[in-house]
């Protein structure tokens, strides 16, 4: 890791944090930088909210440090620390207005009257609130609420952003929209984010890079695109995507890979490590990657199975199929609904066996 | 508060309820301003045909009710006012601070599940008769007995638990991260314990105030079993207006109790509206 004393941006660490004798968080590091949209993404009880607020000074860590732009500030106040955390209950203070609630920052930070309406005023503007300002936080919408307590971080204009699951309380659209403006705003102005949740989805929308929390440490820090395609392990891989990934027990023989009664050339990239392996291992099939129906490629990894189950998930349908107790689900067009029926035997086919993912016995995944 | 109309059994419910409630403060008013003559009569007399001041007037010139014909007290009960305002105030006002203090404590920065009711509350569960007598020998030893610190010391002591209690669920129900997101914003944990936990428990800390004032207002046996000849509290002193000496001064003590309900009932108008809950409605999701 580089010297976090030389870099803007956060850095945590070996971070570790006790709650008597149960160990919340062990031992994370990682690196926020500078700009960026970084999303901690974790189950619940993965120690997502414990490192922000390590982070933001709320709690004494047990073990480790916290650097911000260069500075430690492992052992100082919240106040002392610069950076703004919006809450996952928002924290608004109730007997305040709009007006009172987006201008306490400033007001505690004792700039000048006029600083703070012309800030108070322009946030209002860019966040839309104006009409809210005189208004008490109960009398407003879930988005307004949600708008007023980002509104509140962003109008002190600190040196970085926490946020835990700032999003949870909306509903599935304005959840959509707020994400979209977040990851806006974030661009726009170079704001340096770091946000909690627990959602893939939404950590897959809009993070620059996400790290994935499990059981209080650090399991992979990715780029979107890397974390799906090349999850660390099979935890990760189960927990990032949905309809989850599919895993099945393989073995390797002659060059192809033997899962689910199919017989699959092994991927270029996994032919080194698979060469040594000589016992059982794991591959996994992303839901998109299985196919309804008889491919034209005779050269086509295929197979048949029983539909066990069929979801509609609306755009499309999550088919469940079984074979000798082993099951897959995959993604087909709703327009198959009305030829599918449980107890069906149907043919498949895989879209992409060079995206196949493999295993090691012990969960790791064999390309990184 | 209520926003429906009642229904046609519960007005004469309500209304038998406040009688049963309203007849001993009638009973107790009406007392106060018979002359001696009205006090035992019988058959009993419900208003006096002619009402008079002299009970209040006994009560601080003692010799006043001579003039009637009946006997006194030596004692005005103007040291008993005096004493039950000093010490009730001055308890009540550390109670609170106190209590404050330690309930954004147990509710803020104790993880431990020490602090349970038994624990904290545990000193309330004796019958105050038990506690009163180590208190007694403790009190002689140190020179506390027949003192204001004393009874102060001792009024604090017994209600603290009360309050801290009391103020400790009104803290619990705040979520924390409103005082966290003012520390993040430039305060510091005092400065954020007080100026934005403190004014969101407001209907809080009146209510616990009001409750504890009231415990300290009518305590009896405390001050009566530490005090002499220095001290003396309303309640201490409304006994003595029916002792074997003094005669049946019912009047008399009436008066008194009418003055010691005065303080109570103002407290109750001004408060009435910070008695509400629900302040923190709205602000936080779910």
């Amino acid at each position: 890791m580089t010297n976090p004393l030389a870099m803007k941006g956060l850095t945590v660490q070996n971070l570790g944090k006790n709650y008597g004798p149960k160990a919340a968080l062990k031992d994370v590091s990682f690196t926020a930088g500078d700009a960026v949209f970084t999303v901690l993404l974790g189950p619940g009880g993965a120690g997502k909210t414990t490192t922000l607020r390590l982070i933001a000074g709320l709690e004494p860590q047990t073990s480790g440090q916290i650097f911000l732009d260069g500075q430690e500030v492992s052992r100082l106040a919240p106040r002392k620390r610069d950076l703004a955390m919006i809450f996952d209950n928002l924290a608004l203070y109730p007997n305040k207005n709009g007006f009172q609630n987006l201008a306490s920052p400033l007001i505690q930070r004792k700039r000048p009257i006029e600083e703070i309406r012309e800030k108070v005023f322009a946030m209002a503007a860019k966040l839309n609130l104006t009409l809210v300002l005189d208004r008490l936080p109960k009398t407003m919408s879930g988005g307004e609420k949600q708008r007023l307590a980002l509104g509140r971080a962003l109008v002190r204009e600190p040196r970085f952003f926490l946020l835990d699951e700032p999003l949870s309380s909306l509903d599935a659209p304005l959840r959509f929209k707020l994400r979209s403006e977040l990851k806006r705003l974030q661009k726009e102005e170079g704001h340096s984010f770091l946000m909690a949740t627990p959602d893939f989805t939404e950590a897959l929308a809009v993070g620059d890079v996400i790290i994935v929390l499990e059981g209080g440490a650090v399991a992979q820090v990715a780029s979107p695109k890397d974390l799906y395609e090349k999850p660390i392990d099979t935890r990760v891989a189960l927990f990032v995507g949905s309809p989850r990934i599919n895993l099945f027990k393989a073995g390797a023989s002659e060059g192809n890979l033997n899962f689910f009664g199919l017989i699959s050339p092994i991927p270029e990239s996994l032919k080194e490590p698979l060469a040594k392996e000589t016992g059982e291992f794991t591959v996994g099939v992303r839901p998109e990657n299985v196919i309804l129906g008889q491919s034209l490629d005779k050269n086509a990894v295929k197979g048949k199975a029983i539909v066990v189950d069929i979801e509609s998930l609306g755009r499309s349908l999550a088919v469940t199929i079984s074979r000798e107790k082993e099951r897959l689900t995959f993604l087909a067009p709703s327009l198959d609904l009305g030829l599918l029926a449980i107890g069906d035997q149907v043919d498949f086919f895989l879209a992409d066996p060079n995206s196949l993912l493999a295993f090691k016995p012990d969960g790791r995944n064999y390309l990184t | 508060m209520l926003n429906r109309p009642l229904s046609y059994w519960q007005i004469p419910v309500l209304i038998l309820a406040l009688a049963l409630t309203l007849f001993p403060v009638f009973w107790l008013v009406m007392t106060a301003i018979k002359p001696p003559i009205d006090w035992n009569a019988s058959p009993a007399i419900w208003v006096p045909s002619e009402p008079t001041l002299i009970n209040f007037r006994t009560l601080f010139d003692p010799a006043a009710i001579r003039a009637y014909g009946v006997g006194g007290v030596s004692q005005a009960a103007t040291k008993a006012v005096i004493g039950s305002i000093l010490a009730s105030v001055s308890a009540t006002f550390l109670a609170m601070a106190l209590g404050l203090v330690s309930a954004i404590g147990l509710s803020r920065y104790s993880r431990t599940s020490w602090a349970t009711p038994l624990v904290i509350l545990s000193g309330r569960m004796f019958p105050p008769a038990a506690i009163a007598v180590p208190f007694v020998i403790i009190f002689s030893l140190t020179s506390l007995m027949d003192t204001y610190p004393g009874l102060i010391a001792i009024y604090t002591a017994v209600t603290l638990p009360f309050s801290t209690w009391t103020l400790k669920s009104f803290v619990d129900d705040l979520p924390r991260e409103m005082e966290e997101a003012a520390m993040l914003d430039g305060k510091s944990r005092l400065m954020a314990h007080l100026t934005v936990t403190v004014p969101l428990i407001k209907g809080g800390l009146f209510s616990t105030a009001m409750l504890v004032f009231i415990l300290n207002w009518s305590e009896y046996m405390f001050a009566q079993v530490l005090s002499n000849t220095e001290l003396s509290t309303i309640p201490v002193q409304l006994a003595k207006y029916v002792t074997a000496t003094a005669g049946t001064l019912y009047g008399v003590q009436a008066a008194l109790a009418v003055l010691a309900m005065v303080p109570l009932i103002l407290a109750g108008f001004f408060i009435q509206g910070h008695l509400a809950r629900g302040l923190t409605f709205g602000a936080i999701k779910k």
